[in-house]
């Protein structure tokens, strides 16, 4: 439990640097309540994928595996339900083929690793691009913004929603996966997949279950996404893979399988949270004392935060294996 | 060349000679067949010398994924160089020099940490693309997205001089596979580490010569890429880039894990990946559907050829 309080910690001082960075002024203290307020209510609606694929993700790379498709897999279900026509039948034509287009997303990450062996980096790389293409032949150069004409979906884009969504997913789901002998099936795989073998566990049939279980949470995501977002293009959410496995990594979970925290995970997504909505918070302050865009030093944070989160997981591991 | 490697390059070379008598049957009038053939270096060159730099990488069972980044951030330093009025030659060797010193300074991390190849290079993926829009923003005047190079002098290696780079780089890395020990010293390594390092040879040293020597390769194959285009757009540039080369490596006949593979399966494939891409332009695809498909054959392959090796896999893990 020391990962998630070290986070916590270093997730205070970040919103304090960023609320200072931001050039805030506050005049009284009832206004700096209310602006924390609002801050973190966006925060938690903006991470709301995040967190739901944060989770998924915590438990492929528990298992070994690795899924950069998330990004695409997201946008893809969201262009196919835009393509649907707003309205009342909304909810019995797009949900149930945004759904379908989920699992099968799932499945064949999972045919890929699963039955053909193909390592889950190269395979989910492949996807990742392929889905992509995928949005622009569904989306063509066009951006719709459909999911805010549609009755009540707008419920998932606010804080209301996305807790609820969040709650379910993870007070479940965690309780869940905390008590059952799947998750530690999961561990032993992503620990040492021949031992498992031997010990009778269907590895197959795990790394199945698993993919097709990120494709549904892909879905839930995509639910939060486009009730926030009412706009989207086919090149939407580029990238939101590496935030949420820098996220997973920052939160202990170790990348080589075996190891891994789904509290860690929580908190490792709202410090990127933070850092994303930040350094675009940041961004007066940032053309004002530096001569390039400040929203840059994101992507060369994620590289470095990887690495580093890695080396810091090996690392520990390492030093308990020696006492 | 083992016997699965040879198998391959004799099932491309039918393959690409089936693709091509189907580009030539789909040809409309007034379209002649050798001006297609001419214009295929450009296209071909970044892949396949791309492609040899990531095989001898991929030999010694490491990867590097970074490549589009690394493509990005070189031609971004070209870029600049062009800006500040630079003679094509010099940019030229700038724009070199940066490639070769990326793949170095991964092939140094790989070879020195305890961290995965993958994960480090999937790392460099955010990083160096920061690093191209951060050297882009602070080095061009005005910058907003996009370099554009308009004299004709700086696009002769990618545009005349393609098909020359192209075949002194499959003739090097062909000589090279067949006469030099260090290709196999590569191969070794990816078969057994342990009984490399039993043998008395030093894997780390190895495992960074690959990343040396393809670094090499990989600085011709940025070269060609970048001057062929009329503007640098450090954020998008080659995206996807390294995918196309990984499968072109793969189809080549390389075994993902390692310690198996050619050069010439590497340039074959390559050149497969292209006629397929061109199959679909003259049987009327349009732009979006064409990449769509061009992912899923390239998925399709990946996948077959992994299934193949799954039962040796399998039967190593068991013993």
């Amino acid at each position: 439990m020391k990962r998630p309080c070290v986070l916590f910690g270093l997730l205070i001082v970040e919103v304090a640097l960023f609320t200072i960075l931001s050039g805030h002024q506050f005049n009284s203290f009832s206004d700096l309540t209310h602006y924390f307020r609002t801050y973190f209510a966006d925060l938690i609606t903006q991470a709301t994928p995040t967190l739901i694929l944060g989770f998924g993700m915590t438990l492929v790379l528990m298992a070994g595996g690795i899924d950069l498709s998330v990004g695409s897999t997201v946008a893809l279900i969201s262009c196919v339900m835009s393509s649907f026509s707003p309205g009342g039948n909304f909810w019995f034509t797009a949900i149930p083929a945004g759904l379908a287009v989920a699992m099968s997303a799932g499945a064949l990450n999972g045919l890929m690793i699963a039955r053909l062996d193909v390592p889950p980096i190269i395979a989910t790389l492949g996807t990742m691009i392929f889905y992509r293409g995928l949005c622009f032949v569904v989306m063509g150069d066009l951006e719709k913004s459909p999911f805010l004409e549609i009755p009540g979906y707008d419920f998932f884009g606010k804080f209301k929603g996305a807790t609820c969504l969040l709650g379910i997913i993870f007070l479940f789901g965690g309780t869940y996966s905390a008590r059952s002998v799947w998750r530690r099936e999961i561990l032993m795989i992503g620990g040492n997949r021949v031992a498992a073998r031997f010990a009778t566990i269907p590895v197959e049939a795990r790394i199945w279950q698993i993919y097709i279980l990120m494709g549904l949470l892909a879905f839930v995501a995509a639910l939060a996404f486009t009730g926030r977002n009412g706009s989207l293009s086919a090149s939407s959410l580029t990238g939101l893979e590496l935030h949420v496995i820098v996220a997973v990594v920052l939160g202990g979970t170790k990348v080589q399988g075996g190891a891994g925290s789904l509290v860690g995970t929580f908190f490792g997504v709202l410090f990127i949270a933070v850092l994303d909505e930040g350094l675009r918070g940041a961004a007066i302050w940032g053309r004002q004392n530096l001569p390039f865009k400040i929203s840059h030093i994101e992507y060369i944070l994620l590289g470095l935060l990887l690495v580093g989160g890695v080396a810091l997981n090996n690392y520990l591991s390492r030093k308990k294996l020696a006492e | 060349m083992t016997r699965g490697v040879r198998r391959r390059l004799a099932f491309l070379l039918a393959g690409n000679i089936l693709l091509l008598l189907a580009i030539w049957l789909l040809l409309k009038q007034g379209s002649s067949f050798s001006d297609v053939l001419l214009r295929s270096a450009p296209d071909i060159a970044p892949v396949a010398l791309a492609g040899f730099a990531l095989t001898g990488i991929i030999f010694t069972g490491a990867i590097d994924l970074s490549i589009a980044s690394a493509l990005a951030l070189a031609g971004t330093t070209f870029g600049s160089l062009v800006t500040h009025h630079l003679p094509p030659l010099p940019a030229f060797f700038g724009c070199l020099l940066s490639a070769w010193v990326i793949m170095t300074f991964n092939g140094f991390l790989v070879s020195r940490t305890s961290i995965p190849a993958i994960i480090l290079t999937l790392a460099g993926l955010p990083f160096y693309r920061g690093l191209a829009l951060i050297l882009a923003d602070v080095t061009v005047p005005n910058f907003s997205g996009n370099v554009s190079v308009v004299s004709e002098a700086y696009h002769l290696p990618g545009k005349q001089l393609a098909g020359l780079f192209l075949s002194l780089g499959a003739i090097a890395a062909v000589l090279f596979d067949g006469y030099s020990k260090q290709a196999r010293l590569w191969l070794s390594l990816g078969n057994s580490p342990e009984a490399c390092n039993l043998m008395g040879l030093n894997p780390k040293r190895i495992q960074f010569s690959a990343f040396v020597v393809g670094g090499i390769f990989f600085s011709l194959a940025v070269l060609v890429y970048v001057t062929r285009v009329q503007a640098i757009e450090p954020a998008r540039m080659a995206l996807g880039f390294e995918l196309q080369v990984v499968a072109a490596v793969i189809l080549g006949g390389t075994n993902i894990f390692g310690g198996e593979g050619s050069y010439l399966g590497t340039l074959l494939g390559a050149i497969f990946l292209y006629l397929v891409s061109q199959l679909l332009i003259y049987a009327g695809a349009s732009a979006y559907l064409q990449d769509a498909i061009t992912g899923a054959i390239i998925l399709l392959i990946i996948g077959i050829d992994c299934a193949l090796h799954r039962p040796a896999k399998l039967m190593e893990e068991l013993a």
